[in-house]
């Protein structure tokens, strides 16, 4: 029989750089072909190339066949008859794809009343019909909901309701789940997996999660560097992966991890105390005044926890729970309205005079690695300026103490002249690290510092923590949506919801054995290897 | 940072137009100010090369000292009006608050005037002369900048680079002048100079309408007035000083938009 979609020695070349350097596969009908990577790797731009979707910068060599229709060598006419009504595409972000003034049912029939026959009440119909199909309840309404009353996970199921209005043969998936909560993204998963079954749907998925893929696709090719390094059976690459790269990728998957588990120190006090803190973003505008009331949004509903002296702490929780905002507050980023925080027994003023005192003790590295420095400081003052502005160590060791901090980070010393744009974001993490590092604090707080990073940079950052904890007995807290990461590095873990603790306690209890359904649904949706597609 | 070819070419013109101004007495042929009642309007010629005035006066050599008036507004009519707004602008958008509430209702008041006719109804009432012309610009002129500098310093206040420089204890001047300024700056300089070229261009409208430098100074506006009632038979009077004016407003033009390439910062 032959493949649906066929692809031989591919080339595309953007300018003098080669982004995808002969890729060749084939993907039988109702099959699903996964393509993973890391950011740079070319996985997006060979998808886009299947639907001849380059900017006009590009240059595609090579040989795509859809179904006996040659693609690159295809005028655009031809290309339109093919595009939304046989090949169909989704991307990562659904909230840049859907039109912000158009109701979600008007998206989808648009589509419908472009390329089918149907006509006015039909049409309605089938709209309803697709939306049910991508399981978004009560259809009739969500049909007439614009797109920012939808969550991202309904933006995504309604991209996919108007990918499928054509019953394409074939559907393009560009990272669909990257940007979504790990509940969310393991209900859209299992969307496409059922989509496949019910639809017959042919399936192209791209994405840099492993896991995520193995849960769709049945085969899979692994790209690095514009090569494909490694094609198989998912569930054989992942047995048994033939390539380095694929080895380390595996070896990296949060999945794989050996978990670290140093034993808590308790202590009569605990080192950071936060008692029945509330945060409260807006309100105090006049209309509150006059009705007295505290109005705005409470992000942050009161919480209690402890952090022990040399102990991590995990605080995980989906977009929105609160749990950044809990960290904000802990260096005076945010003014708690009500509770307290204590440290070392007593209180603690992030906000005061003597802040600068309290946070030498207590620092913060932020999630996104480029826009954490200075765009304009070269890497070697954003270090030493800490040393500097507090006066750390003498003016003529500045330069050795900035050297030495490098080092502790694993940081190449020729970088230091470099600006953070010509660093990579595993470098600017780095950077980040060894200037928090520079205040010598004995509390640092990681907000999310792994999730901006590729799963093999992840991995390397994780292990700095881990080392840099043994080496100097800092005491952690460690903030992330991913619990595997979590499980891999906190000794105790706080689950947050909607701005509340729904569940605290020791790692391996939580993980094991966790008392809220909610953590369990949490803990069942981290994309695992294990649960690869037979 | 490569030099943007468009940023090269302004800078060349506005290079040659400084030389010009410091080299004046070398290149003048002529007094700017000498009466010659021999060279009523004349054209052009091999003695005077741009021709002559009503009164005698070489063209090239007052076109040739009038880019030192012209250079000498424009440079320093823009100091003040940035000055003051990039400091109000810097600070509303990164304090917010009340600072921003009062900043911005001022601004409102003055945004919907036509720029030209408050610094006209300003110098009006101050009296004609350099002095109120730049005091009018620092009046009118720094909505521009506080506009700018404002929107930059929200986008900064709450960039984590800045956050983690609040975590890190620094101070909020501190923060304000190492990492917010900086930042801050590169739509401002590319403002400034446009900026540069609309007060040289308003301060020869001054000058022709007898508000600004009063003659008989080798001011271009004030030349273009002179030379209005000739245009049909002496036209190089006007001719020449609005062809230089053409000149050092697009060399400074192509140098703001030269500098807005390059400062941007590339991955």
């Amino acid at each position: 029989m032959n493949p649906l979609l066929s692809v031989r020695n591919l080339f595309v070349r953007f300018g003098e750089t080669l982004a995808v350097d002969d890729v060749s596969f084939d993907l039988p009908k109702g099959g699903a072909l996964g393509i993973v990577g890391e950011s740079g790797s070319g996985k997006s731009v060979t998808c886009r190339a299947l639907m001849k979707l380059l900017p006009t910068t590009a240059l595609a060599k090579g040989e795509i066949n859809f179904d006996g229709q040659d693609i690159l060598g295809a005028s655009e006419a031809t290309l339109n008859t093919l595009r939304g009504k046989r090949i169909a595409m989704i991307f990562q972000s659904p909230a840049s794809h859907l039109d912000p003034l158009m109701r979600i049912g008007d998206q989808v029939a648009e589509t419908l009343r472009k390329h089918t026959d149907l006509k006015g009440r039909a049409i309605h119909q089938e709209v309803l019909r697709l939306l049910d199909v991508v399981r978004i309840p009560e259809p009739e309404r969500w049909a007439q909901a614009y797109p920012h009353q939808l969550s991202g996970g309904m933006k995504q199921r309604a991209m996919i309701a108007g990918a499928l209005a054509c019953k394409p043969d074939l559907l393009l998936a560009d990272e669909p789940t990257t940007a979504l909560d790990a509940t969310v993204q393991k209900s859209v998963l299992d969307l496409l997996v059922d989509l496949r079954k019910s639809q017959g749907l042919s399936m192209i998925f791209v994405s840099h999660d492993l896991g995520a893929v193995a849960r769709v696709c049945e085969d899979v090719i692994v790209m690095r560097k514009s090569r494909v390094v490694e094609t198989g059976k998912t569930r054989e690459v992942i047995d048994a992966p033939q390539h380095e790269y694929t080895q380390m990728l595996i070896a990296s998957h949060p999945d794989r991890l050996t978990l670290h588990t140093p034993q808590p120190v308790p202590q009569a006090t605990p080192l950071i105390e936060a008692r029945g803190m509330q945060i409260r973003y807006g309100g105090g505008g006049l209309i509150d005044i006059l009705t007295k009331r505290a109005g705005g949004f409470l992000a942050v509903k009161g919480a209690d926890f402890t952090v022990q002296p040399g102990e991590t702490l995990g605080i995980v929780g989906e977009s929105g729970s609160g749990k950044s905002t809990m960290a904000r507050a802990l260096v005076g980023l945010v003014k708690p309205a009500a509770g307290e925080i204590l440290f070392e027994g007593a209180p603690a003023k992030p906000l005061g005079r003597n802040r600068a005192a309290y946070l030498r003790d207590v620092q913060l590295v932020y999630q996104h690695p480029y826009e954490a420095l200075s765009p304009r400081m070269r890497i070697r003052d954003a270090i030493a300026e800490p040393l500097r502005r507090h006066k750390l160590c003498p003016a003529q060791e500045v330069p050795a103490r900035v050297a030495d901090l490098m080092a502790q980070v694993d940081l190449d010393p020729t970088l230091g002249d470099r600006l953070p744009a010509q660093l990579s974001g595993g470098q600017c993490q780095r950077v980040a690290i060894a200037r928090a590092l520079a205040m010598d604090p004995r509390v640092l707080i990681a907000d999310e510092v792994t999730s901006a990073l590729d799963v093999t940079l992840q991995a390397q950052v994780m292990d700095l923590l881990i080392r840099l904890q043994k080496e100097r007995g800092l005491t952690m807290i460690f903030i992330s949506h991913d619990l595997a990461v979590i499980r891999r590095l906190c000794n105790s873990v706080i689950v947050m919801r909607r701005g509340e603790i729904v569940e605290a306690g020791p790692t391996g209890q939580v993980f094991d054995d966790p008392a809220q359904e909610y953590t369990r649904t949490l803990i069942d949706a981290i994309p695992r290897l294990e649960a690869a597609h037979p | 940072m490569k030099l943007s070819p468009m940023f090269v070419c302004g800078a060349t013109l506005v290079a040659v137009w400084s030389l010009i101004a410091l080299a004046a007495p070398l290149l003048a042929t002529h007094d700017p100010y000498a009466i010659d009642f021999e060279a009523l309007l004349a054209p052009p010629s091999a003695d005077h090369w741009f021709g002559s005035d009503n009164v005698g006066r070489d063209t090239y050599s007052r076109v040739i000292y009038g880019s030192r008036l012209a250079l000498y507004i424009g440079l320093l009519g823009v100091i003040a009006p940035m000055i003051i707004g990039m400091t109000i602008g810097l600070l509303a958008g990164y304090f917010g608050g009340w600072v921003d509430t009062i900043a911005m209702r001022v601004l409102d008041i003055t945004v919907p005037f036509p720029f030209f006719v408050l610094v006209l109804s300003i110098v009006a009432v101050l009296g004609p002369g350099i002095e109120n012309y730049f005091i009018a610009l620092a009046l009118v002129g720094w909505v521009g900048y506080a506009r700018l500098a404002r929107a930059e310093a929200i986008v900064l206040r709450s960039s984590e680079f800045v956050l983690a420089a609040r975590t890190m204890g620094f101070s909020h001047p501190y923060i304000l002048f190492r990492h917010v300024l900086p930042n801050a700056m590169s739509p401002v300089v590319v403002y400034m100079m446009t900026d540069v070229t609309l007060v040289i261009l308003f301060g020869a409208a001054l000058g022709f309408l007898g508000m600004g430098v009063s003659p008989p100074a080798a001011e271009w506006g004030v030349m273009i007035a002179e030379g209005q009632i000739y245009i049909s038979s002496a036209w190089w009077i006007s001719f020449f000083p609005g062809l230089a004016m053409v000149l050092i407003g697009v060399g400074f033009a192509l140098m703001g938009d030269g500098l807005a390439k390059m400062l941007r910062i590339e991955r």
